[in-house]
């Protein structure tokens, strides 16, 4: 008896202990290739810096919406814009139309059958779900508190991982990773991990930065 | 004198307006011999079937994506994910009539609007279209094939040969609740439908998208 309290407690460390050990493996292995980066603050400063330098993106995008335990992906693209400051239009052309204009605080949705002009300070939820995305593009959601950072990176790419702290969030996101080029600090994917085992992944390509953008594409009507 | 006939004018309106209001929309339907096997080719056979979906419900706007996909098991999976990606609901239907909500956000989340989005879904699907239980009546040249629930019956009405599905209703005792119509060349993968409730202001409008 007097051994078994005193076996129950060393039991439990090495349990402990192979759960850290495994959950640090996991930790860097997670992105095979990447290298945690250290001075996380100083990357912030760097990436909203540089960001900066790009007043405008002209690109195409691929979006793969991959249902996991159905074994079913649904592929659209489209076009995309962004020009400094706050305004991004985002342009779905195939196999659907949908169209998303976000000029400061308002936004503007079109889709098959309706136009809807929202403020996106009214705080829907719907709206600020889809803004994600575009604060994922111009940078600003390395300041979002709705997440935790981790930054990684290889020889070409720097990988944020953001994760919802909030709890509305975190029941659309498990984790948002994003990736962007070393050589100009823009966003050439994201990857939106759903709690279900579901993801989104958006691929930029064709990106054409500081184009002549008219500024009548983010007219809000 | 004449005071007496205006109260009695009156109070014949009233009561023919509650007839009237009373009065079955489903009272004329009249018994007729046919033969239900028929609605078996209706029936939508959603393999792995993709829509551009619209609801409007009491003023407001959603719009997404809307699939249909028969599983390795033949359960029926529904799944609604705004354009971004995001899903907002994942519902199973399985062909011995049970439901499983396999996902939904919390704003959904609500017993009222999943049974109304399970019973909508299931009139799509001509759930009802196999039942041993149908009743065979007819209105002029339709023929109802009418599948009697607990409060609700379904009615699937096609043209008198049973060539064509013409529509599909949800109706109280006395009213039409809710109406399908599903359209398209093939109608086992219908290309566009349209459904609307009568009680209050919804409607689902899904048009199929060809990848």
């Amino acid at each position: 008896m007097y051994n078994r309290y005193y076996k129950k407690p060393i039991v439990q460390k090495v349990i402990l202990i192979f759960f850290l050990v495994s959950v640090s493996l996991t930790a860097t292995a997670q992105y095979a290739g990447f290298k945690a980066i250290d001075d996380l603050a100083g990357f912030k400063k760097q990436f909203a810096l540089e960001a900066k330098k790009t007043q405008s993106i002209k690109s195409n995008f691929v979006q793969d919406k991959n249902l996991s335990l159905l074994e079913e992906k649904i592929t659209s693209e489209g076009k995309f814009y962004f020009k400094r400051e706050n305004k991004v239009r985002i342009a779905y052309e195939k196999p659907f139309q949908y169209l998303m204009v976000m000029n400061g605080d308002e936004m503007f949705i079109k889709d098959n059958q309706k136009e809807n002009k929202v403020n996106v300070k009214s705080n829907k939820l719907f709206q600020q779900v889809n803004k994600i995305m575009v604060d994922c593009v111009q940078g600003t959601i390395l300041d979002n508190k709705d997440f935790t950072v981790r930054v990684f990176q290889n020889d070409k790419t720097w990988l944020m991982e953001m994760t919802p702290v909030g709890k509305s969030l975190k029941e659309f996101f498990q984790v948002i990773v994003i990736h962007a080029d070393k050589k100009d600090y823009t966003v050439s994917s994201i990857d939106m991990h759903e709690p279900s085992g579901d993801n989104t992944l958006i691929r930029f390509t064709q990106k054409e930065l500081n184009a002549a953008i008219p500024d009548e594409m983010f007219v809000i009507k | 004198m004449l005071l007496s006939q205006m109260r009695c004018l009156l109070l014949s309106s009233i009561v023919c307006v509650l007839l009237m209001a009373c009065a079955s929309s489903y009272k004329d339907l009249k018994p007729i011999q046919a033969n239900p096997a028929c609605l078996a080719k209706f029936k939508p056979v959603f393999k792995s079937t993709w829509y551009n979906a619209s609801i409007d419900v009491v003023g407001k706007h959603l719009s997404g994506l809307l699939l249909f996909k028969t599983m390795p098991d033949s359960t029926m999976r529904v799944v609604f994910t705004n354009e971004v990606g995001i899903t907002f609901f994942d519902f199973e239907f399985a062909s011995t009539g049970d439901f499983k909500v396999k996902q939904v956000i919390e704003q959904l989340d609500k017993a009222a609007v999943i049974t109304l989005l399970r019973k909508d879904f299931e009139l799509i699907m001509m759930k009802g279209a196999t039942s041993p239980r149908i009743k065979t009546l007819a209105r002029g040249e339709q023929v109802f094939y009418a599948v009697r629930g607990k409060k609700e019956t379904d009615y699937f009405i096609t043209d008198k040969d049973c060539g064509s599905l013409l529509k599909i209703e949800k109706a109280s005792k006395r009213k039409k609740k809710t109406e399908v119509i599903l359209m398209g060349e093939s109608a086992q993968a219908p290309d566009s439908v349209f459904l609307k409730h009568f009680t209050f202001n919804m409607q689902i409008g899904l048009k199929k998208i060809l990848r």
